[in-house]
């Protein structure tokens, strides 16, 4: 390698590592000392500081202007020198390599750490990909992709197919949806641009959190997908992901086409109701009552030893009288991702999927399965 | 009240389905299994082939050596689990309890059932008439006080056997029979049995324990002392408790082979989950049962946050629980799967959104449902592909991009 011999020596302000170190360390997940891939790689190369983690999975790699005295790469626990950019004031810090450590001392304190390496060599070497494999879309668009998504996925292990947010491509849109099996998060946006071939893939909700937290809401953020992983970029960030393998389910069979009876609610007088009912719903189940009368939604729950709730809400119906019984937090969810003023609760029967969507924006919906009500 | 066992086998099943459904291979020696040129296994065979050295659990290109002019079916699990279950049907109309061993094997205790249908003999012949009536499907039956013995007995005399064992006459019956009928006693057993000089019933019973015990293990000198005097040693499948719910399959010769234990799976996931959803009941848990050719047996299970409801997710659990017993190479008598903590659907339960669509296995449920209503009886069962080929050992987020070794980091 070309850095044998030389000690990496470099300097930059305090605030400017410490944020892409957190994120670093968002990634590396692992606290085990030893494991290489609990550090992160510093390279100090042209002016440049590259930093790059991955847990074998997800890989991040991000760059930021330093002042190099000496070029040079190591790897560092991040654990610990996240621990010690947070505890320093702002100010310029200086890096310095020492043989199977490095000393990290800030120019205005009388304060010196030192933190063990491991070496560079070990490191993982990152998947990557070509730059014209790339396609691109407004930033604010995907980050709202992903929120409207990604928490739909399931968590059950065993159903590991459904442990992601899967993503494809209908002509020029992009669509974005996840379930759990009980209840699906829909996302699509025409960018009307050509998007290059691919087939739908499993995403991890790892990266898409991380893309969702830390993608700026100007810009545009690019995308490549191949068989196995898939490559994001925007601002200095570059990070790709092994993708989950298996099939996703076929979810354009539980989108219900057209739905018979719609009840328009305040969003904001919902999710309140939500939360004070909830406080005497089973929290096993989480079964809540939806009762529809005209103009009325009641939502309650099960009488127990401990007691019972009952909220009365406005809202625009004038359908049958009927109960539904749902999971909260299954309508909850999609209510906090929404920032729409009111929402549209759609249904056919009581036994039926319903459809949770905002009032005009066609490009996100929810279905949610509906529980027993004996 | 004395105990009275029958044991039900369906003679050469799979193979007696596929010629009932198709009467002109009536003659012919049919072979039930994986595509000739594959590299499976033989499911079964009817007897005709049987009389060309074919039998169940061989490479599917050694039957086909020995058998060229054969008739190769797929299997059709869907069918057999059909027909099985109107046996099963019949079987618990006509015992108190029955005992399902695999698709087309069961106990039926008709203890205390002799005001009934009379003696031991005239139950049976009802037994074996209704089936034939009913379902087309012939059945060799054994009686005795004990489950073991019935089983040995039912096998004596195929297809379309009937032996009775009275009571007291269990280890006289034992020791009439020639070493290799052992029930439960393995190529390899058989092997050493003779190496020590063990070449009958008689020697057996006659043998030093302790020696048994240094040659066979503790376990399966226990099994042999028990076995030779007629005596159950209670190592069969567990009874069928409220709560459970189980299916095994003992091979005619100990394997090694991934593909056969692969294929016995196959069968008892989609045998175990029919049965388990005609009786309108559901399940979290999956439990494999191993035991090798030293007797020595192990178990593991698997406990799902939702519940099984296809027989694809049944086997691709039972093939990890499988992986994690079994080193690949040790040879297996009997390797069992059941369902434990069964019970009735809860009350107040979440819908599934890929029910009836997507997911084959609500599909399957709700036409094992119907069938159980006996609203589309006689109509074909829809045939999934065959449920193989998909290894779902390296699951979770996909590989590694960097290197394969570094998995366990």
């Amino acid at each position: 390698m070309r850095f044998t011999g030389a000690s990496m020596k470099f300097s930059c302000e305090k605030a400017t590592i410490a944020r892409e170190i957190l994120i670093a360390q968002e990634i590396v997940a692992s606290k085990n000392a030893l494991s290489i891939m609990s550090n992160v790689l510093l390279t100090a190369v042209n002016g440049t500081l590259v930093i790059k983690a991955t847990d074998i999975k997800v890989g991040f790699e991000t760059h930021i202007p330093v002042d190099i005295s000496t070029e040079g790469m190591c790897t560092v626990f991040c654990d610990k020198l996240a621990g010690v950019l947070s505890s320093l004031p702002e100010g310029e810090i200086e890096f310095e390599q020492d043989e199977q450590k490095v000393i990290i001392k800030p120019s205005f304190k009388k304060v010196r750490f030192q933190i063990k390496t491991i070496s560079s060599e070990k490191f993982p070497e990152l998947p990557d990909i070509s730059t014209d494999s790339f396609f691109s879309l407004p930033s604010k668009d995907f980050k709202n992709m992903i929120q409207q998504t990604v928490f739909a996925v399931s968590d059950d292990e065993t159903r590991y197919f459904m442990n992601g947010v899967f993503m494809e491509k209908n002509e020029a849109a992009l669509i974005m949806v996840a379930t759990d099996g009980r209840r699906l998060a829909y996302a699509r946006k025409d960018l009307g641009l050509p998007i290059p071939e691919f087939k739908g893939v499993i995403i991890p909700p790892k990266l898409l959190s991380i893309i969702a937290k830390r993608a700026p809401d100007e810009g545009s953020i690019e995308i490549a997908v191949t068989e196995k992983n898939i490559f994001v970029r925007f601002g200095n960030y570059r990070l790709s992901t092994v993708l989950i393998e298996g099939q996703f389910p076929n979810y354009h069979k539980v989108i219900p086409d057209a739905q018979k009876n719609s009840v328009l609610i305040k969003r904001s007088d919902l999710m309140e109701a939500l939360k004070r009912v909830s406080i005497f719903v089973e929290q096993k189940s989480r079964r809540t009552f939806f009762k529809l009368t005209p103009g009325v939604l009641e939502l309650s729950s099960e009488e127990s030893e401990l007691g019972a709730a009952r909220e009365e809400l406005p809202c625009q119906y004038d359908g049958p009288e009927v109960i539904i019984a749902l999971n909260y937090k299954y309508v909850e969810d999609p209510l906090r991702a929404m920032s729409s003023e009111s929402v549209l609760l759609e249904f056919t029967e009581a036994t039926k999927a319903i459809t949770v969507r905002t009032g005009s924006q066609e490009d996100y919906f929810h279905v949610v399965m509906p529980m027993q009500l004996e | 009240m004395n105990p009275l066992w029958f044991h039900v086998d369906l003679d050469a099943f799979f193979a007696t389905v596929e010629l009932l459904d198709d009467p002109g291979l009536l003659g012919k020696p049919v072979i039930v299994g994986a595509r000739p040129g594959g590299r499976g296994v033989v499911s079964t065979c009817s007897y005709e082939a049987r009389a060309f050295g074919v039998h169940s659990a061989m490479p599917i290109g050694e039957a086909y050596r020995r058998c060229p002019g054969g008739v190769f079916l797929p299997v059709r699990m869907e069918r057999y689990c059909e027909l099985s279950r109107q046996v099963m049907d019949i079987l618990r109309e006509l015992g108190p309890e029955v005992i399902p061993v695999s698709i087309d094997e069961a106990w039926l205790d008709m203890s205390g059932t002799g005001l009934l249908y009379g003696s031991p003999l005239e139950a049976a012949k009802l037994l074996k008439r209704r089936i034939r009536e009913e379902t087309g499907l012939g059945i060799s039956v054994g009686v005795a006080t004990n489950r073991l013995v019935s089983k040995i007995a039912s096998g004596l005399r195929k297809p379309d056997g009937l032996v009775i064992v009275e009571s007291g006459q269990e280890a006289a019956f034992m020791q009439g029979l020639p070493l290799a009928k052992l029930w439960g006693a393995g190529e390899k057993t058989q092997t050493r049995l003779r190496e020590s000089g063990i070449l009958s019933m008689a020697d057996l019973v006659a043998a030093d324990q302790p020696a048994l015990s240094r040659i066979f293990g503790e376990a399966g000198a226990r099994f042999l002392h028990s076995a030779a005097r007629g005596i159950d040693p209670g190592i069969h499948g567990e009874r069928s408790g409220s709560r459970g719910m189980s299916t095994e399959t003992t091979f005619e010769r100990d394997i090694a082979d991934g593909e056969a234990l692969d294929a016995a799976l196959l069968e008892m996931a989609c045998a175990l989950l029919s049965r388990l959803h005609g009786e309108g009941l559901v399940s979290r848990t999956l439990v494999l049962k191993l035991r090798l050719s030293d007797f020595s047996t192990s178990s593991r299970r698997i406990t799902h946050r939702s519940e099984f409801i296809d027989s694809t997710e049944v086997l691709a659990e039972a093939r990890c629980l499988l992986a994690r017993l079994w080193n690949g190479s040790s040879p297996v008598r009997l390797v069992g799967l059941g369902f434990d903590g069964v019970a009735e659907p809860a009350k107040g339960g979440q819908g599934e959104l890929f029910a009836k669509d997507d997911r084959k296995g609500r599909l399957e449920q709700v036409i094992f449902g119907l069938e159980a209503e006996g609203l589309v009886k006689g109509q074909a069962a829809p045939r999934p592909a065959r449920l193989i080929g998909r290894n779902l050992r390296g699951r979770s987020p996909g590989g590694n991009p960097f290197h394969p070794d570094d998995r366990a980091q």
